[in-house]
């Protein structure tokens, strides 16, 4: 007889093709790098698996760099999920960066080893008082553009993901990447410190521009390696698989 | 004197014949298009109060909704999946709207599968039609080894959430491989065109 390991709590992302890709859901607690070039649907993946979470009363954070949180919520695709009153309720919280930055006096262009330890525990103790079990960085790239070499970002990435983990907090990094790159990275670090690398991409075929998924790798899970194509609906993000007859890529 | 066509009642009767879930090949004539829509949109779906989601790839869905109004067929549950209009920039007066799904190429077989798949969940009705008009006009755009791939997929989607499919043959315009590829994935076909002899 085949003994059973021990299987993972889920964190299940309430997109269901994605669950169904792993098995399950996101094993908790893990981190998660969220990845690929503009315009593939990274940012509203990750905000409806903060949404789901907040429906289903799990406390969720999202940490905004790149865009001002007002700004984004406004953008929002009117998934028939959502309800606002989980933004008043305090059940999904969005942070935008830059105000933290400011509040912690990291306003330098390139943070210091001590610095990002300030940066890491001043996240950690955010998600500890809200006692956030998922969370969201977008962009974790645009963090990276401060810390400049691969020990920080090692050394930031690292230390974070363990903060919460500790916690019990499932994350997602989002990575940006150009269309070309051949990495699922930027530095070339996030990829090999994150639990997990779901690759976001759009695939040209005959002309046509379809948005595709990727899970490259989850740890603490199986999970599907294929390609699906995805779209953005008001019921969230909907998976099919790719299909494969005829095409040559 | 033209070859005698089977009715839009006949070919409600088979539909009302088949379980849910069901994948019912319906090979008809050019000559048969008004009946095949009555029967199956009209006297099967509608008569059922069942939602249609209807793939337009052959007109858009701006032309079928023009002869459902002159068929005087209710089209408030029908909604379509347009893989035409974009194509024809401009040319239609389609927009996409509460009804109307538009697809930007009708090479965008899994966009199509992804729009059906929403229009599915955004149904409230407890049984749900899918109709594809037509398997030749897709055929036109794909070739056949995606085409079947496709209609594997989709049907085998759809029977997991208990809707009826309708893929639509038009027997002028058919090939064996075409014929061959909708029977594969189909479990009924009704023949819709001219009757032989």
């Amino acid at each position: 007889m085949v003994a059973k390991t021990a299987e993972r709590d889920r964190c299940v992302t309430g997109v269901e093709g994605l669950d169904t890709i792993l098995y399950g859901g996101i094993p908790r607690s893990n981190t998660v790098l969220l990845t690929g070039s503009c315009g593939t649907g990274k940012t509203s993946l990750a905000l409806e698996f903060l949404m789901h979470g907040a429906v289903k009363d799990e406390n969720s954070l999202f940490v905004s760099v790149t865009e001002n949180s007002e700004k984004l919520l406004q953008n929002i695709i009117p998934y028939k999920f959502f309800d606002k009153s989980l933004i008043k309720s305090g059940r999904l919280v969005f942070v935008d960066m830059p105000v933290m930055y400011e509040r912690l006096g990291l306003t330098k262009a390139e943070l210091s080893m001590e610095e990002i330890e300030l940066l890491v525990n001043s996240l950690a103790s955010l998600a500890k008082e809200l006692q956030t079990k998922r969370l969201v960085i977008d962009s974790i790239t645009s963090v990276c553009y401060k810390l400049k070499t691969s020990e920080k970002i090692r050394d930031f990435i690292l230390k974070l993901s363990k903060a919460l983990s500790d916690l019990g907090c499932t994350s997602i990094l989002v990575g940006e990447v150009t269309a070309d790159s051949a990495s699922y990275s930027t530095f070339g670090v996030e990829e090999a410190i994150a639990d997990g690398i779901i690759l976001m991409a759009n695939m040209e075929r005959r002309g046509d521009l379809l948005r595709t998924l990727q899970v490259i790798k989850m740890r603490g899970t199986m999970h599907s390696r294929a390609k699906y194509v995805l779209d953005l609906t008001p019921v969230g993000v909907l998976l099919v698989p790719l299909l494969k007859g005829g095409s040559t890529g | 004197m033209s070859p005698e066509m089977v009715s839009a009642q006949q070919i409600a009767s088979e539909l009302n014949e088949t379980p849910p879930s069901s994948a019912v090949s319906l090979q008809m004539s050019v000559d048969n298009y008004l009946d095949v829509i009555r029967g199956v949109v009209d006297l099967f779906a509608n008569k059922r109060q069942m939602d249609t989601i209807y793939v337009a790839a052959t007109i858009s869905s701006d032309a079928i909704k023009r002869v459902l109004q002159a068929l005087d067929i209710d089209d408030s549950r029908v909604y379509f999946v347009d893989c035409i209009s974009h194509i024809m920039l401009g040319a239609t007066a389609t927009q996409q709207d509460e009804q109307t799904t538009l697809v930007e190429s009708p090479t965008m077989l899994e966009n199509i599968m992804l729009k059906v798949e929403y229009l599915i969940r955004r149904s409230q009705s407890k049984d749900k039609l899918v109709v594809i008009d037509s398997i030749n006009s897709l055929a036109i755009h794909n070739n056949n080894w995606i085409l079947s791939e496709f209609l594997h997929v989709l049907v085998s989607g759809l029977r997991s959430r208990d809707a009826y499919t309708v893929i639509l043959t038009v027997e002028e315009h058919s090939t064996p491989e075409l014929n061959n590829m909708v029977s594969l994935v189909c479990d009924h076909g009704i023949h819709a065109g001219k009757k032989e002899g």
